[in-house]
């Protein structure tokens, strides 16, 4: 099935010069530290805690309502240190999960209701389902799907994901479309 | 999108008769035939650990009984432990009013909280942690086992080879299986002589001693029933399973667990003995040196959009197809004669008869969003039949039938398209231009409920 078209309110979006459209319902924090590489979507509701540390998020990527994206710390002798987060393109972050990690690659597909623990690493081309649990320092490598709590691996993708999340995230884009235009 | 949009609608019939979405399908560019993950063959490229993502040689894999070395899993709940570190103070031997502090570690785990110092190992001076290993009850049966198989496989061999019976790749089958020394197999021409004197393997099946069978157990202690159960030290059924050999029952007895390892694999056609998938070598890598998934060759179909059904009426059904390929194609759709799953259908379909020509990939101006192409006035399209199109892609216009009252309204057809061949042109070098070739693909679609 093709993707639908998802209408939303023009006055409620700000779109920059490189095609972001981030809601202003949305919450960036330490907006300074936040790049956003262009054609990405943040929808309402979301939490970007750029005031933590660096999030650098890549192109063409999807942040679905309520996501919280939080830049990982970790404990030291002398107190805590926060972590860089950057995440690659062609990234769809689903509905109301919290992504903790280090680092998430590009061609990732994270499902809704997920929790990313502390410092994961997601390699390219992975993807989380629906309602897992993901421990703190979890490495999910490349082509596989983790599910459960905790999370573990549950089956492969096809070696075509790359292709794949890429004709969903640029359809999305064009399928996002503001109120009373086009079709 | 694999686990974001149901690619599961739209399935294509691969050469062996099994359905499959067009993602997980491949094509062979040599016998010029969709392949599956079941009728291709698997072979191991990489065995790497999913934790710290290193790779080892196959054989390293087999000796380490294909765990990671340094990875550790927590015995409860799964997830991968992670190292402590603490600092350990004892007091110096020569001065007592000084002590020695030493880094010490521990593993525990993230998710349940579970520690090695929760069944009492001690820790580790060093991080990668020289922890103890159990050893396996069973393993000197085991191994009298496996040379016996060894001998048994060495002796079929020799009578298969005797018959001269049996194609080639048998031999590499069983010569795997029980894990027979490769240079055996290259010295083929004259082990099969050599061992055909060899009596050796008689002398081996005959030391071994047959299992025995267990005719009772022993009865259950009487602690079970007069005790009081005391379940929070007692292991679950996956605790125990996790690890076959040992099956612990007190979570006192609980040993961390070597993470077992994932691997790249590569697929090779079983007809050609061509690549269809060749992995990079490293495991965290994504590109491959060779891919011939079908998602890259054939026209792929989906649905536009959900819609309603009402039996015995005819609706009209909006469906995409997009050309991967850089060349326009033409795409003919007509009906399978002699269907053979007639079970399947549960709608007829009224197909475009014309042939539909689809425009091709270009790269660059993918990405580029227009409503205003004039491509639809160069092909000219006959607004019959394509609903729209845009860049590589058209919508058309089906009429489909229910012919069920309820349930799913399920059709299939057969789709004709150009096909390039362009690995073999190269290889000929003859002729500059690839040579065109018309591939049929059955597909089915289930379009929706009634």
């Amino acid at each position: 099935m093709e993707l639908q078209d998802d209408f939303y309110n023009v006055p409620q979006y700000i779109e920059t010069a490189s095609g972001n459209k981030v809601s202003r319902q949305s919450v960036l924090c330490g907006s300074q530290n936040i790049v956003i590489n262009g054609k990405t979507i943040v929808m309402s509701g979301c939490v970007i805690r750029g005031d933590l540390a660096n999030v650098r998020i890549g192109r063409h990527c999807i942040i679905s309502k309520r996501a919280v994206i939080r830049p990982a710390f970790k404990k030291f002798s002398k107190g805590v240190a926060f972590f860089p987060l950057h995440i690659g393109d062609h990234v769809l972050i689903e509905e109301d999960s919290i992504v903790n990690a280090a680092q998430v690659g590009s061609y990732v597909h994270i499902g809704k209701n997920c929790v990313i623990g502390r410092r994961s690493v997601l390699k390219d081309c992975c993807a989380i389902a629906d309602n897992t649990i993901l421990p703190p320092e979890t490495v999910v490598p490349p082509f596989t799907v983790y599910s459960g709590s905790p999370g573990k691996v549950s089956g492969d993708l096809p070696d075509c994901t790359q292709d794949l999340m890429t004709d969903i995230t640029v359809s999305y884009y064009q399928h996002f479309k503001p109120h009373g235009k086009g079709k | 999108m694999a686990t974001y949009m149901d690619v599961n609608l739209v399935k294509y019939l691969c050469s062996c008769g099994k359905k499959f979405p067009i993602c997980r399908l491949y094509l062979c560019k040599h016998c010029l035939k969709p392949r599956c993950i079941d009728c291709v063959q698997h072979e191991v490229d990489t065995p790497y650990c999913p934790n710290c993502l290193e790779t080892m040689p196959t054989g390293e894999a087999k000796l380490k009984k294909n765990r990671c070395s340094n990875c550790f899993d927590c015995p409860v709940c799964g997830h991968t432990l992670m190292t402590r570190a603490t600092t350990h103070t004892t007091p110096n031997p020569e001065d007592p009013t000084k002590v020695i502090t030493k880094k010490m570690y521990y593993m525990a785990c993230g998710f349940c909280r579970w520690t090695t110092r929760d069944v009492n190992l001690p820790d580790q001076s060093v991080a990668t942690g020289n922890w103890p290993e159990l050893e396996n009850p069973n393993s000197k049966r085991i191994s009298t086992l496996l040379d016996n198989y060894r001998a048994m496989a060495q002796i079929e061999k020799a009578e298969r080879e005797r018959k001269k019976y049996v194609k080639r790749r048998s031999h590499l089958y069983l010569q795997e299986k029980y894990g027979l020394p490769s240079s055996a197999m290259k010295r083929k021409g004259l082990s099969s002589l050599a061992s055909l004197s060899q009596k050796d393997g008689d002398k081996v099946l005959g030391e071994l001693e047959p299992s025995a069978t267990v005719d009772s157990f022993e009865p259950l202690p009487n602690d079970f029933f007069t005790q009081p159960a005391a379940l929070d030290k007692t292991t679950k059924l996956p605790n125990r399973l996790n690890v076959p050999e040992f099956q612990p029952e007190e979570t006192g007895k609980l040993h961390i667990i070597h993470k077992h390892l994932l691997m790249r694999k590569s697929l090779r056609c079983k007809e050609c003995e061509h690549n269809l998938i060749k992995a990079d070598f490293n495991p965290v890598s994504i590109k491959f040196k060779i891919q011939l998934t079908a998602l890259n060759h054939v026209p792929e179909l989906r649905i536009l959009n959900p819609c309603t059904f009402t039996y015995n009426k005819e609706s009209v059904v909006t469906l995409t197809l997009s050309n991967p390929s850089v060349f326009n194609t033409t795409v003919t759709l007509a009906a399978i004669e002699n269907e053979t799953d007639t079970d399947y259908c549960t709608g007829k379909i009224d197909l475009p008869k014309k042939e539909l020509v689809l425009a091709g990939r270009d790269e660059p101006s993918m990405h580029v969003y227009d409503d205003s192409s004039q491509a639809h006035l160069d092909f000219k399209d006959d607004p019959k039949v394509i609903a729209f199109r845009k860049a590589n892609k058209i919508g058309f216009i089906v009429k489909v039938t229910p012919l069920v009252k309820e349930g799913d309204v399920r059709v299939c057809f057969l789709l004709k398209h150009e096909f390039r061949n362009t690995t073999v042109a190269a290889l000929q070098s003859e002729s500059k231009e690839p040579e065109i070739v018309w591939l049929e693909h059955k597909v089915y679609i289930s379009l929706g409920q009634i």
